[in-house]
Protein backbone atom coordinates (compact mmCIF):
# COMPACT_ATOMS: atom_id res chain seq x y z
CA UNK A 1 0.00 0.00 0.00
CA UNK A 2 1.06 3.56 -0.79
CA UNK A 3 -0.38 6.01 1.65
CA UNK A 4 0.37 10.32 1.58
CA UNK A 5 -1.13 12.00 4.73
CA UNK A 6 -0.91 15.46 4.18
CA UNK A 7 2.41 15.66 2.53
CA UNK A 8 3.59 19.02 1.45
CA UNK A 9 7.35 19.57 -0.54
CA UNK A 10 8.44 22.98 -0.68
CA UNK A 11 11.37 23.01 -3.21
CA UNK A 12 14.70 25.56 -2.13
CA UNK A 13 13.85 28.86 -2.65
CA UNK A 14 10.45 28.41 -1.42
CA UNK A 15 8.57 26.93 -4.92
CA UNK A 16 5.95 24.87 -3.49
CA UNK A 17 5.28 21.20 -5.84
CA UNK A 18 2.87 19.62 -3.13
CA UNK A 19 0.67 20.94 -0.56
CA UNK A 20 -0.96 19.34 2.27
CA UNK A 21 -1.34 16.02 -0.06
CA UNK A 22 -3.90 13.06 1.42
CA UNK A 23 -4.54 9.63 -0.73
CA UNK A 24 -3.92 5.72 -0.87
CA UNK A 25 -3.21 3.53 -3.03
CA UNK A 26 -4.27 -0.09 -2.32
CA UNK A 27 -2.35 -3.17 -3.50
CA UNK A 28 -3.04 -3.88 -7.19
CA UNK A 29 -5.05 -0.53 -7.80
CA UNK A 30 -4.58 1.03 -11.21
CA UNK A 31 -4.78 5.27 -10.59
CA UNK A 32 -4.07 7.85 -12.91
CA UNK A 33 -2.41 10.66 -11.96
CA UNK A 34 -3.37 13.63 -14.07
CA UNK A 35 -2.96 17.42 -14.21
CA UNK A 36 -1.43 20.15 -16.07
CA UNK A 37 2.40 20.79 -15.95
CA UNK A 38 4.16 21.70 -12.71
CA UNK A 39 0.73 20.39 -10.81
CA UNK A 40 3.16 18.10 -9.05
CA UNK A 41 2.54 14.93 -11.01
CA UNK A 42 5.88 14.46 -10.77
CA UNK A 43 6.58 15.47 -7.58
CA UNK A 44 4.56 12.15 -5.73
CA UNK A 45 6.37 9.49 -8.06
CA UNK A 46 9.66 10.90 -6.91
CA UNK A 47 8.09 11.02 -3.69
CA UNK A 48 7.17 7.09 -3.62
CA UNK A 49 10.76 6.48 -5.30
CA UNK A 50 12.55 8.03 -2.78
CA UNK A 51 14.19 10.57 -4.67
CA UNK A 52 12.85 13.65 -2.66
CA UNK A 53 11.66 13.81 1.31
CA UNK A 54 8.42 15.73 1.82
CA UNK A 55 8.89 18.97 3.81
CA UNK A 56 6.15 17.92 6.13
CA UNK A 57 4.01 15.12 5.78
CA UNK A 58 4.62 11.16 5.88
CA UNK A 59 4.90 9.29 2.86
CA UNK A 60 4.68 4.88 3.56
CA UNK A 61 5.23 2.92 0.93
CA UNK A 62 4.30 -0.97 1.44
CA UNK A 63 3.85 0.17 5.21
CA UNK A 64 6.99 1.54 5.42
CA UNK A 65 7.69 5.24 6.25
CA UNK A 66 10.31 6.92 4.51
CA UNK A 67 9.51 10.12 4.74
CA UNK A 68 12.85 10.56 7.09
CA UNK A 69 15.87 12.48 5.05
CA UNK A 70 18.14 9.75 6.38
CA UNK A 71 15.88 6.85 5.50
CA UNK A 72 18.84 3.91 5.34
CA UNK A 73 17.05 0.97 3.10
CA UNK A 74 15.69 3.05 -0.14
CA UNK A 75 17.68 0.22 -1.94
CA UNK A 76 15.51 -1.89 -0.74
CA UNK A 77 12.86 -0.43 -1.50
CA UNK A 78 13.40 0.31 -4.97
CA UNK A 79 13.83 -3.70 -5.82
CA UNK A 80 10.25 -3.54 -5.33
CA UNK A 81 9.80 -0.52 -7.91
CA UNK A 82 9.51 -0.13 -11.68
CA UNK A 83 9.61 3.27 -13.22
CA UNK A 84 8.97 4.09 -16.55
CA UNK A 85 10.00 7.63 -18.10
CA UNK A 86 8.42 9.51 -21.02
CA UNK A 87 11.75 9.65 -22.45
CA UNK A 88 12.26 6.12 -22.00
CA UNK A 89 15.89 5.93 -20.26
CA UNK A 90 16.99 3.04 -22.37
CA UNK A 91 20.35 2.97 -22.53
CA UNK A 92 22.39 3.13 -26.21
CA UNK A 93 24.79 0.70 -26.09
CA UNK A 94 22.78 -2.04 -24.86
CA UNK A 95 21.19 -4.08 -26.53
CA UNK A 96 17.37 -4.61 -25.76
CA UNK A 97 18.28 -8.05 -23.97
CA UNK A 98 21.03 -6.07 -21.47
CA UNK A 99 18.65 -3.22 -21.08
CA UNK A 100 15.96 -5.46 -19.82
CA UNK A 101 18.39 -7.74 -17.22
CA UNK A 102 19.86 -4.39 -16.15
CA UNK A 103 17.20 -4.69 -13.10
CA UNK A 104 18.12 -8.32 -12.45
CA UNK A 105 21.44 -8.18 -12.64
CA UNK A 106 21.50 -5.33 -9.67
CA UNK A 107 19.68 -8.80 -7.35
CA UNK A 108 23.09 -10.62 -8.40
CA UNK A 109 21.11 -12.96 -10.30
CA UNK A 110 21.95 -16.21 -11.72
CA UNK A 111 22.31 -15.67 -15.91
CA UNK A 112 20.10 -18.92 -16.25
CA UNK A 113 17.53 -16.90 -14.05
CA UNK A 114 17.88 -13.42 -15.77
CA UNK A 115 17.63 -15.21 -19.55
CA UNK A 116 14.20 -16.57 -18.26
CA UNK A 117 13.14 -14.01 -16.82
CA UNK A 118 13.97 -11.13 -19.40
CA UNK A 119 12.55 -13.43 -22.37
CA UNK A 120 9.40 -13.87 -20.20
CA UNK A 121 8.90 -9.66 -20.30
CA UNK A 122 10.27 -9.60 -23.82
CA UNK A 123 7.31 -12.02 -24.65
CA UNK A 124 4.64 -10.02 -22.57
CA UNK A 125 5.37 -6.36 -24.61
CA UNK A 126 6.16 -8.25 -27.95
CA UNK A 127 9.65 -8.03 -28.76
CA UNK A 128 10.79 -11.31 -28.28
CA UNK A 129 12.22 -11.38 -32.05
CA UNK A 130 14.08 -8.08 -30.92
CA UNK A 131 16.13 -9.24 -28.02
CA UNK A 132 19.89 -8.48 -29.64
CA UNK A 133 18.24 -5.03 -31.25
CA UNK A 134 19.75 -2.00 -29.83
CA UNK A 135 18.12 1.33 -29.47
CA UNK A 136 18.71 2.99 -32.33
CA UNK A 137 17.21 0.29 -34.04
CA UNK A 138 14.18 0.88 -32.41
CA UNK A 139 11.12 3.00 -32.68
CA UNK A 140 9.70 5.04 -30.27
CA UNK A 141 6.86 2.68 -29.34
CA UNK A 142 9.49 -0.46 -29.17
CA UNK A 143 11.78 1.72 -27.00
CA UNK A 144 9.14 2.20 -24.44
CA UNK A 145 8.22 -1.35 -24.44
CA UNK A 146 11.50 -2.26 -23.50
CA UNK A 147 11.52 0.63 -20.88
CA UNK A 148 8.18 -1.52 -19.58
CA UNK A 149 9.74 -4.90 -19.88
CA UNK A 150 12.40 -3.32 -17.86
CA UNK A 151 10.56 -2.21 -15.25
CA UNK A 152 8.39 -5.31 -14.97
CA UNK A 153 11.21 -7.71 -13.99
CA UNK A 154 11.97 -8.91 -10.85
CA UNK A 155 10.14 -8.61 -7.62
CA UNK A 156 8.66 -5.48 -8.60
CA UNK A 157 4.97 -4.96 -7.62
CA UNK A 158 4.92 -0.87 -7.94
CA UNK A 159 4.84 0.46 -11.19
CA UNK A 160 5.22 4.18 -11.30
CA UNK A 161 4.64 5.44 -15.44
CA UNK A 162 5.92 8.87 -15.61
CA UNK A 163 3.37 10.40 -18.78
CA UNK A 164 4.97 6.82 -20.27
CA UNK A 165 3.31 7.48 -23.73
CA UNK A 166 3.89 11.48 -23.97
CA UNK A 167 5.90 10.79 -26.59
CA UNK A 168 4.36 8.50 -28.63
CA UNK A 169 1.50 8.46 -31.85
CA UNK A 170 -2.02 7.28 -30.61
CA UNK A 171 -2.11 4.21 -32.13
CA UNK A 172 1.10 3.15 -30.44
CA UNK A 173 -0.05 4.85 -27.27
CA UNK A 174 -2.84 2.05 -27.14
CA UNK A 175 -0.31 -0.17 -27.84
CA UNK A 176 1.48 0.07 -24.69
CA UNK A 177 -1.83 0.51 -22.85
CA UNK A 178 -2.68 -2.97 -23.61
CA UNK A 179 0.37 -4.04 -22.32
CA UNK A 180 -0.22 -1.97 -18.80
CA UNK A 181 -4.00 -3.72 -18.78
CA UNK A 182 -2.04 -7.09 -19.36
CA UNK A 183 -0.41 -6.78 -15.95
CA UNK A 184 -2.48 -4.92 -13.68
CA UNK A 185 -3.89 -7.03 -11.90
CA UNK A 186 -0.53 -8.32 -10.26
CA UNK A 187 1.01 -4.89 -10.10
CA UNK A 188 0.33 -1.63 -8.33
CA UNK A 189 -0.01 0.87 -11.53
CA UNK A 190 0.49 4.60 -10.92
CA UNK A 191 0.35 6.45 -14.24
CA UNK A 192 0.79 10.06 -14.67
CA UNK A 193 -0.55 11.19 -18.26
CA UNK A 194 -1.63 14.30 -19.90
CA UNK A 195 -3.58 11.90 -22.36
CA UNK A 196 -7.51 12.69 -22.33
CA UNK A 197 -8.59 9.91 -24.62
CA UNK A 198 -6.49 7.17 -22.37
CA UNK A 199 -8.01 8.20 -18.94
CA UNK A 200 -11.26 8.89 -20.20
CA UNK A 201 -11.66 5.46 -22.01
CA UNK A 202 -10.21 3.33 -19.18
CA UNK A 203 -12.69 4.49 -16.58
CA UNK A 204 -9.85 3.62 -13.81
CA UNK A 205 -9.45 5.62 -10.58
CA UNK A 206 -8.33 9.13 -11.19
CA UNK A 207 -6.60 11.58 -8.96
CA UNK A 208 -6.20 15.05 -10.42
CA UNK A 209 -3.78 17.48 -9.33
CA UNK A 210 -3.67 21.68 -9.98
CA UNK A 211 -0.79 24.20 -8.48
CA UNK A 212 0.03 20.95 -6.27
CA UNK A 213 -3.09 20.24 -4.50
CA UNK A 214 -5.68 17.13 -4.98
CA UNK A 215 -8.61 18.78 -6.13
CA UNK A 216 -10.26 15.38 -6.97
CA UNK A 217 -10.20 12.05 -6.58
CA UNK A 218 -12.46 9.76 -8.25
CA UNK A 219 -12.56 5.43 -8.58
CA UNK A 220 -14.06 5.99 -11.72
CA UNK A 221 -13.56 9.28 -13.13
CA UNK A 222 -12.33 10.89 -16.39
CA UNK A 223 -9.97 13.86 -17.36
CA UNK A 224 -11.84 16.53 -15.74
CA UNK A 225 -9.62 19.50 -15.91
CA UNK B 1 36.14 -10.94 -17.58
CA UNK B 2 34.02 -10.28 -20.49
CA UNK B 3 32.70 -7.51 -18.10
CA UNK B 4 36.09 -6.40 -17.63
CA UNK B 5 37.25 -6.17 -21.46
CA UNK B 6 33.85 -4.21 -22.39
CA UNK B 7 34.65 -1.76 -19.46
CA UNK B 8 38.05 -0.97 -20.84
CA UNK B 9 36.96 -1.04 -24.20
CA UNK B 10 34.23 0.65 -23.72
CA UNK B 11 36.61 3.95 -22.66
CA UNK B 12 39.80 3.08 -23.85
CA UNK B 13 41.63 6.43 -22.95
CA UNK B 14 40.52 6.87 -19.65
CA UNK B 15 41.78 3.05 -19.24
CA UNK B 16 45.06 3.90 -20.74
CA UNK B 17 45.84 7.14 -19.03
CA UNK B 18 45.67 5.33 -15.98
CA UNK B 19 47.74 2.47 -16.67
CA UNK B 20 50.19 5.16 -17.82
CA UNK B 21 50.27 6.81 -14.61
CA UNK B 22 49.90 3.86 -12.57
CA UNK B 23 53.36 2.92 -14.71
CA UNK B 24 55.01 6.04 -14.15
CA UNK B 25 54.34 6.00 -10.40
CA UNK B 26 55.19 2.40 -9.73
CA UNK B 27 58.58 2.47 -11.77
CA UNK B 28 59.61 5.53 -9.53
CA UNK B 29 58.67 3.66 -6.74
CA UNK B 30 60.58 0.65 -7.49
CA UNK B 31 63.60 2.52 -8.31
CA UNK B 32 63.45 4.08 -5.09
CA UNK B 33 62.64 0.98 -3.38
CA UNK B 34 65.48 -0.35 -4.89
CA UNK B 35 67.79 2.40 -4.30
CA UNK B 36 67.44 2.59 -0.39
CA UNK B 37 67.07 -1.18 0.47
CA UNK B 38 70.36 -1.39 -1.63
CA UNK B 39 71.56 1.93 0.37
CA UNK B 40 70.64 0.62 3.69
CA UNK B 41 72.23 -3.18 2.42
CA UNK B 42 75.65 -1.13 1.85
CA UNK B 43 75.76 1.01 5.23
CA UNK B 44 75.12 -2.53 7.22
CA UNK B 45 77.90 -3.68 5.04
CA UNK B 46 79.99 -0.67 5.99
CA UNK B 47 79.06 -0.55 9.69
CA UNK B 48 80.11 -4.63 9.96
CA UNK B 49 83.72 -3.80 8.44
CA UNK B 50 86.47 -3.09 11.15
CA UNK B 51 85.95 0.20 12.03
CA UNK B 52 89.78 0.76 12.73
CA UNK B 53 92.63 -1.23 10.92
CA UNK B 54 96.10 -0.93 11.88
CA UNK B 55 98.97 -2.29 9.83
CA UNK B 56 102.15 -3.38 11.12
CA UNK B 57 105.90 -2.90 9.51
CA UNK B 58 107.17 -5.80 7.69
CA UNK B 59 109.70 -6.32 10.81
CA UNK B 60 107.15 -6.00 13.95
CA UNK B 61 106.67 -9.16 15.47
CA UNK B 62 103.95 -11.15 15.88
CA UNK B 63 104.62 -11.18 19.47
CA UNK B 64 104.61 -7.60 19.42
CA UNK B 65 101.29 -7.30 17.73
CA UNK B 66 99.59 -9.49 20.21
CA UNK B 67 100.37 -7.74 23.04
CA UNK B 68 98.99 -4.91 21.19
CA UNK B 69 95.73 -6.81 21.04
CA UNK B 70 95.65 -8.25 24.92
CA UNK B 71 95.91 -4.40 25.37
CA UNK B 72 92.81 -3.18 23.31
CA UNK B 73 91.22 -5.83 24.60
CA UNK B 74 91.58 -5.49 28.37
CA UNK B 75 90.50 -1.36 27.47
CA UNK B 76 87.05 -2.11 27.59
CA UNK B 77 86.52 -0.14 24.61
CA UNK B 78 86.27 -2.61 22.13
CA UNK B 79 83.80 -5.72 21.11
CA UNK B 80 86.72 -7.69 19.21
CA UNK B 81 89.91 -7.41 18.04
CA UNK B 82 90.91 -9.83 15.13
CA UNK B 83 94.08 -10.68 14.37
CA UNK B 84 95.02 -11.04 10.18
CA UNK B 85 98.24 -11.99 9.88
CA UNK B 86 100.50 -11.65 6.86
CA UNK B 87 99.52 -15.71 5.39
CA UNK B 88 95.31 -14.99 5.94
CA UNK B 89 95.83 -11.44 4.66
CA UNK B 90 97.71 -13.14 1.52
CA UNK B 91 94.64 -15.55 1.40
CA UNK B 92 92.51 -13.05 1.51
CA UNK B 93 94.04 -11.03 -1.12
CA UNK B 94 94.30 -14.06 -3.54
CA UNK B 95 90.79 -14.71 -2.90
CA UNK B 96 90.12 -11.53 -3.93
CA UNK B 97 92.19 -11.28 -7.07
CA UNK B 98 91.45 -14.70 -8.08
CA UNK B 99 90.39 -13.85 -11.82
CA UNK B 100 93.36 -11.77 -12.45
CA UNK B 101 96.40 -13.55 -12.89
CA UNK B 102 98.94 -11.05 -13.04
CA UNK B 103 97.84 -9.50 -9.75
CA UNK B 104 98.12 -12.67 -8.12
CA UNK B 105 101.89 -12.88 -9.69
CA UNK B 106 102.94 -9.56 -8.19
CA UNK B 107 102.13 -10.23 -4.72
CA UNK B 108 103.93 -12.82 -2.40
CA UNK B 109 103.14 -13.09 1.57
CA UNK B 110 106.18 -11.11 2.53
CA UNK B 111 104.79 -7.95 0.84
CA UNK B 112 101.76 -7.65 2.64
CA UNK B 113 101.29 -6.31 6.48
CA UNK B 114 99.54 -7.99 9.64
CA UNK B 115 96.64 -5.92 10.84
CA UNK B 116 94.41 -6.25 13.65
CA UNK B 117 90.75 -5.01 12.76
CA UNK B 118 89.17 -3.57 15.73
CA UNK B 119 85.41 -3.20 16.60
CA UNK B 120 85.00 -0.50 18.87
CA UNK B 121 81.74 -1.14 21.69
CA UNK B 122 80.96 2.58 21.11
CA UNK B 123 81.52 4.97 18.01
CA UNK B 124 82.42 7.68 20.93
CA UNK B 125 85.64 5.58 21.38
CA UNK B 126 86.90 5.44 17.35
CA UNK B 127 88.93 8.57 17.73
CA UNK B 128 90.51 7.60 21.49
CA UNK B 129 91.22 4.31 19.98
CA UNK B 130 92.73 5.71 16.73
CA UNK B 131 95.04 7.90 18.41
CA UNK B 132 96.26 5.18 20.85
CA UNK B 133 97.31 3.35 17.74
CA UNK B 134 99.06 5.77 15.92
CA UNK B 135 101.51 5.76 19.19
CA UNK B 136 101.55 1.87 18.94
CA UNK B 137 105.37 0.89 17.68
CA UNK B 138 106.03 -0.92 14.60
CA UNK B 139 102.56 1.08 13.29
CA UNK B 140 102.50 1.41 9.60
CA UNK B 141 99.12 2.75 8.72
CA UNK B 142 96.32 3.23 10.71
CA UNK B 143 92.69 3.15 8.84
CA UNK B 144 90.51 4.93 10.53
CA UNK B 145 86.84 4.55 8.92
CA UNK B 146 84.19 6.86 11.50
CA UNK B 147 84.33 9.07 8.24
CA UNK B 148 83.05 6.42 5.41
CA UNK B 149 80.47 5.60 7.59
CA UNK B 150 79.45 8.71 8.45
CA UNK B 151 79.18 9.98 5.40
CA UNK B 152 77.21 6.66 4.38
CA UNK B 153 74.61 7.39 7.07
CA UNK B 154 74.29 11.00 6.15
CA UNK B 155 73.90 10.02 2.36
CA UNK B 156 71.32 7.58 3.22
CA UNK B 157 69.66 9.72 5.61
CA UNK B 158 69.08 11.95 2.77
CA UNK B 159 68.32 9.75 -0.11
CA UNK B 160 65.51 8.87 2.90
CA UNK B 161 64.33 12.01 3.52
CA UNK B 162 64.24 12.97 -0.15
CA UNK B 163 62.55 9.71 -1.12
CA UNK B 164 59.82 9.83 0.98
CA UNK B 165 58.80 13.80 0.42
CA UNK B 166 58.98 12.51 -3.56
CA UNK B 167 57.21 9.01 -3.04
CA UNK B 168 54.89 11.14 -0.67
CA UNK B 169 54.48 14.03 -4.16
CA UNK B 170 54.18 11.12 -6.29
CA UNK B 171 51.06 9.07 -4.93
CA UNK B 172 48.99 12.14 -4.11
CA UNK B 173 49.87 13.43 -7.91
CA UNK B 174 49.15 9.60 -8.91
CA UNK B 175 46.08 9.72 -7.09
CA UNK B 176 44.73 12.77 -8.07
CA UNK B 177 45.35 12.19 -11.68
CA UNK B 178 43.65 8.54 -11.00
CA UNK B 179 40.57 10.20 -9.08
CA UNK B 180 40.06 12.72 -11.96
CA UNK B 181 39.84 9.80 -14.97
CA UNK B 182 37.46 7.66 -12.62
CA UNK B 183 35.26 10.96 -12.65
CA UNK B 184 34.93 10.91 -16.21
CA UNK B 185 34.65 7.42 -16.41
CA UNK B 186 31.65 7.49 -13.80
CA UNK B 187 30.42 10.65 -15.34
CA UNK B 188 30.51 8.71 -18.85
CA UNK B 189 28.28 6.39 -17.37
CA UNK B 190 25.85 8.74 -15.21
CA UNK B 191 22.83 7.69 -17.08
CA UNK B 192 23.38 3.87 -16.54
CA UNK B 193 24.38 4.54 -12.62
CA UNK B 194 21.24 6.65 -12.05
CA UNK B 195 19.15 3.95 -13.64
CA UNK B 196 20.93 1.46 -11.51
CA UNK B 197 20.02 3.69 -8.51
CA UNK B 198 16.58 3.71 -9.17
CA UNK B 199 16.05 0.48 -9.84
CA UNK B 200 17.62 -0.48 -6.41
CA UNK B 201 21.22 -1.22 -7.06
CA UNK B 202 23.48 -0.99 -4.12
CA UNK B 203 26.47 1.28 -4.11
CA UNK B 204 28.99 -1.54 -4.19
CA UNK B 205 27.31 -3.12 -6.52
CA UNK B 206 27.52 0.28 -8.98
CA UNK B 207 30.88 0.74 -7.84
CA UNK B 208 32.40 -3.10 -8.78
CA UNK B 209 33.05 -2.34 -12.51
CA UNK B 210 35.42 0.50 -11.43
CA UNK B 211 36.97 -1.26 -8.65
CA UNK B 212 37.71 -4.55 -10.88
CA UNK B 213 39.17 -2.35 -13.43
CA UNK B 214 41.01 -0.51 -11.27
CA UNK B 215 42.29 -3.64 -9.40
CA UNK B 216 43.15 -4.92 -12.66
CA UNK B 217 45.11 -1.90 -14.38
CA UNK B 218 46.96 -2.37 -10.47
CA UNK B 219 47.95 -5.93 -10.90
CA UNK B 220 48.95 -4.88 -14.48
CA UNK B 221 50.78 -1.89 -14.43
CA UNK B 222 53.06 -3.06 -11.51
CA UNK B 223 53.70 -6.91 -13.47
CA UNK B 224 54.93 -4.92 -16.13
CA UNK B 225 56.63 -2.40 -14.47
CA UNK B 226 58.20 -5.06 -12.50
CA UNK B 227 59.25 -7.07 -15.78
CA UNK B 228 60.85 -4.28 -17.41
CA UNK B 229 63.29 -3.22 -14.08
CA UNK B 230 64.22 -6.82 -14.49
CA UNK B 231 65.06 -6.69 -17.35
CA UNK B 232 66.74 -2.57 -16.71
CA UNK B 233 68.47 -4.96 -13.49
CA UNK B 234 69.52 -8.00 -15.90
CA UNK B 235 71.22 -5.44 -19.04
CA UNK B 236 73.15 -3.88 -15.74
CA UNK B 237 73.99 -6.48 -13.55
CA UNK B 238 77.57 -7.17 -15.04
CA UNK B 239 78.03 -3.19 -14.06
CA UNK B 240 76.47 -3.59 -10.61
CA UNK B 241 78.96 -6.85 -9.86
CA UNK B 242 82.10 -5.07 -10.92
CA UNK B 243 81.22 -2.34 -8.56
CA UNK B 244 80.63 -4.97 -6.07
CA UNK B 245 83.22 -7.03 -6.48
CA UNK B 246 85.15 -7.79 -3.42
CA UNK B 247 81.63 -7.55 -1.18
CA UNK B 248 79.90 -10.75 -0.92
CA UNK B 249 76.89 -10.12 0.35
CA UNK B 250 74.25 -6.96 1.22
CA UNK B 251 71.77 -7.71 3.79
CA UNK B 252 69.26 -5.63 5.73
CA UNK B 253 67.76 -6.73 8.93
CA UNK B 254 63.72 -6.50 9.14
CA UNK B 255 63.09 -6.98 12.89
CA UNK B 256 64.43 -10.81 13.10
CA UNK B 257 65.04 -11.26 9.79
CA UNK B 258 67.94 -10.91 7.58
CA UNK B 259 67.32 -9.99 4.20
CA UNK B 260 69.87 -10.93 1.67
CA UNK B 261 69.34 -7.91 -1.29
CA UNK B 262 72.80 -8.49 -2.94
CA UNK B 263 73.45 -11.53 -4.94
CA UNK B 264 69.72 -11.00 -5.13
CA UNK B 265 67.63 -13.24 -3.39
CA UNK B 266 64.34 -15.02 -4.41
CA UNK B 267 63.12 -13.68 -0.79
CA UNK B 268 64.24 -9.56 -1.81
CA UNK B 269 62.85 -10.12 -6.02
CA UNK B 270 59.63 -11.54 -4.50
CA UNK B 271 59.33 -9.00 -1.47
CA UNK B 272 59.71 -6.18 -3.82
CA UNK B 273 57.41 -7.47 -6.35
CA UNK B 274 54.76 -8.10 -3.53
CA UNK B 275 54.99 -4.88 -2.26
CA UNK B 276 54.73 -3.16 -5.72
CA UNK B 277 52.14 -4.90 -6.73
CA UNK B 278 50.32 -4.05 -3.48
CA UNK B 279 50.74 -0.55 -3.83
CA UNK B 280 49.48 -0.46 -7.33
CA UNK B 281 46.21 -1.92 -6.04
CA UNK B 282 45.72 -0.54 -3.61
CA UNK B 283 46.48 2.66 -5.29
CA UNK B 284 44.20 2.74 -7.51
CA UNK B 285 41.41 1.05 -5.68
CA UNK B 286 41.96 3.67 -3.37
CA UNK B 287 41.57 6.53 -5.97
CA UNK B 288 38.35 4.43 -7.45
CA UNK B 289 36.40 4.22 -4.16
CA UNK B 290 37.41 7.99 -3.99
CA UNK B 291 36.29 9.15 -7.14
CA UNK B 292 33.22 7.19 -6.94
CA UNK B 293 31.99 7.89 -3.59
CA UNK B 294 30.60 11.09 -4.62
CA UNK B 295 28.51 9.87 -7.62
CA UNK B 296 27.30 7.16 -6.65
CA UNK B 297 25.30 8.58 -3.10
CA UNK B 298 21.39 8.30 -3.40
CA UNK B 299 20.87 12.21 -2.64
CA UNK B 300 17.68 12.90 -1.83
CA UNK B 301 16.63 16.62 -2.04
Amino acid sequence: MIQFDSVSKIYPFGNAALDSVSFAVERGEFVFLVGTSGAGKTTILKLILGELYPTSGSVLVEDVDISGKRFKKLETLRRHIGVIFQDFKVLPDKNVFENIALGLRILDMPFSKIKTEVREALALVGLHDKEQFFPVQLSAGELQRVAIARAMTGDRHIILADEPTGNLDPKTTWDIMKIFKKVEKHKTIIFATHNTDVVNTLKKRVITMKGGKLIKDNAKGGYDL
Amino acid sequence: MNELITSLRRTPYQSLAMFFSLFLTLFLSLLLMFSLTFLYGLLSYVEARPQVTIYFQNETSESSILEVKKELEQSGKVTSVKYVSKNEAYALYRDLNKDNPLLLEMVSAEILPASLEIFASRPSYLPELAAYLEKVPGKDEVNYQKNVVEKLLALTAVVRTGSLAFFGFLMFTTTIILITITHFKVALRKDEIELQRLMGAKASYVRRPFMREALFLGFLSSTIVFAKFSLLIYVAYPYIQSYLRGVQSLSIDLAQYKLVVWPFSIEYVGMLYLILTLFGICIAAFATLFATKKYIAIQRS
